[in-house]
């Protein structure tokens, strides 16, 4: 005994302590359970594959004679496949080793012995929750036709078909649906039965005896009323005495009535459903960038942003606390979320310290600017984070909570406006380049190490004949930020990688230069 | 450098008063007017003096003794309708006025320059761009800041080359620019009508007087041109 247990606790701390069963057990976890794993969708789609086979074998099996080759395929290689996934299943379900230290640290505060019954119990217990879970159900009746003993069995292969629900996101979006208005249609489903259970009763009351030659018992009469109630309506049973014919009307009507209901119970589900699904896509949808900007607040200022990140290809999600403003992003195809960005929920699921680069704070609430800065401040303080702000005394504020870059459209408007007045001709070139209205842009262009500018001279790369003008140059510099800005650098200054040039010229010339690099 | 201008500006709103404190710092004559119906807030340290009239009133407006042809007049009332109202009738009361007016969208953009705004600034949009230039070409905004709206002896500015200098009838080509420390930009031909010519074009432009330069430089590099101008003007006069 004391063997035994001595076993199992070395067996538990051995991989408790291993990284590569760690590694292993996550890997699968993602692969089978995590719907933000990029790779699950191909297994999704294989497991698909599988499923689709395996019902069209099933279907032509009916007719024709399937070679048995094909049969046996089906038979091992389906099963195994099925098989192995419900072990894996079953495995990252949960961990049996974690149990087993517990119950021995347990057993060592205590000072008693560790008591095996009562663990594997425990251990039992566990699993059985996965086993008896509605989706491991169908995984295991999927797995049954393969005992071909029973002709009965072969019907399960459907089960095959239920599965499928599993790898497709939208489908179990619609059984959550049916879970969230349980009440409201069983109410609808009780009713039903009543009005079947009443109509049924009395046609065979009345028709029952021999009058109706289609009635043969109180199952034909029940039958009868389902067919009626559901407006289908074959017409196989049809009756034949006033009295049943009256009867027949009024569950028709109850029957639209009814049908009526259950549509629009569900339809108003699914639209309530409809943000969650939404937002669920986009956050799979931005699982696959490495650099992802976030927008939070879609009004005036908002738009314009968006357009401009669109224009210049940065991926970027909008979040609106609003339903109709995110609504309105997504009509324009953006990845759009109607979510409140004061708290941390969306940011943790659109991966803040996976993907997301920038935040910009754009809604017109300086208060609620402030906020959002803070939250995305507080889950991840390597992120740029640029806020809107009116007021100086906010300003100041958000300046503490160390939000990178403060925008106040007031004072951009205002320094505009000062310029204008001096230099109006030079501020109308200037906004003609900045503003891209002609083919002459302005640009900027990190030197790479090892590239043809880089420990070159100004004198040798000759901007002249690049068709560029040379604006300065920002020295590299060992942070984030850029280096000390040189201005109309000397003929003798010399590149290194790492500087950054800004250059004003023809846009076919700068993607030259880019190009080189 | 460039003497301050006549300045009248309309509005001491949240636009009004950065637009004031701006054009105070580039040493502008600055006159602020302000509609009567509407109550002022001035914060402390605000140092300005504000004349209430009533907008609506062309004999208030008249009542100013505006020297229309050597002032621009700024609207920046925080209403957009006040702005464009306000244009209106100052289009109809000085006809070639130089009106420059804030908008806070596209739309009002466009009835501001049918009113008669010789310039817009768009807000929103505007701030937009610096957003998003600031996180795709981080060095160019910079840059631009330190050429353009911050404080220092780095300026861009437009020049009008006076009659008979040393670049009179000379190709840009054969002008060093870049030694005297300015980076020319862009070129006005008034022969060519007003017409940008961006220097990387590569047209090699005659130069001539009374064509505008837009360059780039330091505060001292932009006297020493100026003086170069100025003297060989004279040499050649004489």
């Amino acid at each position: 005994m004391a063997n035994v247990n001595a076993m199992l606790l070395s067996f538990a701390y051995f991989i408790e302590s291993s990284q590569k069963y760690k590694k292993i057990k996550t890997f699968f976890y993602n692969l089978l359970e995590n719907d933000e794993y990029p790779y699950k969708k191909y297994f999704d789609f294989f497991m698909i594959f599988v499923i689709l086979s395996s019902v069209t074998l099933l279907v032509m099996d009916v007719k024709q004679h399937i070679p048995k080759w094909v049969d046996d395929i089906d038979l091992y290689f389906v099963t195994t496949v099925f098989v192995v996934e419900y072990i894996l299943r079953m495995w990252v379900y949960s961990d049996v080793h974690k149990i087993i230290i517990e119950f021995n640290e347990e057993s060592e505060y205590f000072d008693t012995e560790l008591r095996l019954r009562k663990l594997f119990a425990t251990i039992v217990k566990d699993k059985w929750r996965y086993i008896s879970s509605f989706a491991a159900i169908i995984d295991l009746l999927a797995i049954l036709p393969s005992y071909r003993g029973l002709r009965i069995l072969r019907v399960l292969v459907l089960f095959r078909a239920f599965k499928m629900l599993r790898y497709t996101k939208s489908l179990t979006g619609f059984l959550y649906v049916l879970k969230n208005k349980k009440f409201e249609l069983m109410t609808l489903l009780t009713l039903s039965a009543f009005f079947i259970f009443i109509a049924g009763i009395m046609l065979y009351v009345f028709e029952g005896d021999n009058k109706n030659p289609n009635i043969h018992n109180i199952f034909d009469a029940f039958y009868w009323a389902l067919i009626t109630i559901s407006t289908v309506g074959y017409g196989d049973i049809a009756p034949v005495t006033p009295e049943g014919r009256i009867m027949t009307m009024l569950i028709i009507i109850t029957g639209i009535g009814l049908i009526s209901f259950v549509t629009s119970i569900i339809v108003s589900s699914f639209n309530e459903r409809l943000g969650a699904l939404r937002e669920d896509r986009v956050v799979q949808d931005v699982a696959k960038k490495k650099r992802l900007t976030v927008v939070c607040g879609y009004g005036l200022l908002g738009r314009l942003v968006v357009e401009g990140l669109k224009k210049e290809g940065v991926e970027f999600v909008i979040i609106d606390n609003s339903e109709e403003m995110a609504e309105l992003a997504y009509k324009k195809g953006y990845h759009a979320i109607c979510a409140d960005a004061t708290q941390g929920d969306v940011f943790k699921k659109l991966g803040i310290n996976e993907r997301i680069s920038h935040v910009l704070c754009l809604t017109s609430d300086d208060i609620q600017n402030a906020f959002i800065a803070v939250n995305v401040k507080s889950l991840n303080e390597n992120i740029y984070v640029t806020a809107r702000c009116s007021d100086s005394e906010i300003a100041q504020k958000m300046e503490c909570a160390n939000v990178n870059q403060i925008v106040m459209p007031q004072e951009i408007a205002g320094m505009m406006g000062a310029v204008y007045a001096g230099e109006p001709v030079a501020f109308d070139v200037l906004l003609t380049i900045i503003e891209e209205k002609e083919k002459t842009h302005i640009n900027e262009i990190t030197i790479t190490e090892g590239s043809f500018l880089d420990k070159k001279s100004i004198k040798e790369i000759n901007f002249e004949r690049l068709r560029l003008i040379l604006l300065g140059v920002f020295k590299k510099s060992e942070s984030a930020t850029l280096g000390e800005f040189v201005f109309n650098p000397s003929d003798d200054f010399v590149f290194e990688a790492g500087d950054n040039l800004v250059c004003i010229g023809y846009s076919t010339a700068i993607a030259n230069l880019k190009g080189k690099m | 450098m460039q003497e301050g201008k006549n300045i009248l500006l309309f509005g001491y709103g949240s636009f009004g008063r950065q637009i004031y404190k701006h054009l105070a710092l580039r040493g502008h004559k600055v006159r602020v007017i302000s509609s009567t119906d509407r109550a002022i807030s001035l914060e402390d340290g605000d140092d300005v003096e504000i004349t209430n009239i009533n907008l609506k009133k062309n004999d208030d407006i008249l009542s100013l003794n505006i020297d229309a042809k050597n002032t621009i007049f700024y609207c920046a009332m925080d209403r957009t309708a006040n702005n464009l109202f306000l244009v209106l009738t100052l289009k109809s009361l000085f006809v070639n006025a130089n009106i420059i007016a804030i908008s806070n969208s596209n739309e009002t953009t466009r009835k501001l320059k049918y009113a008669g705004a010789s310039s817009v600034i768009d807000l929103y949009e505007a701030t937009s761009r610096r957003i998003v230039h600031n996180l795709t070409k981080p060095a160019v905004s910079r840059a631009l800041d330190e050429i353009v709206y911050k404080q220092n002896d780095l300026k861009m500015l437009e020049l009008e080359i006076p009659a008979n200098t040393f670049l009179e009838g000379k190709y840009v080509s054969e002008i060093n620019f870049r030694e005297m420390g300015i980076i020319l930009i862009a070129i006005i031909d008034k022969e060519l009508g007003y017409e940008l010519i961006f220097t990387d074009h590569r047209i090699n432009h005659k130069l001539d007087g009374g064509d505008i330069l837009v360059i780039v430089a330091k505060e001292e590099n932009i006297a020493k041109f100026q003086e170069k101008l100025q003297n060989e003007k004279g040499m050649k006069n004489e």
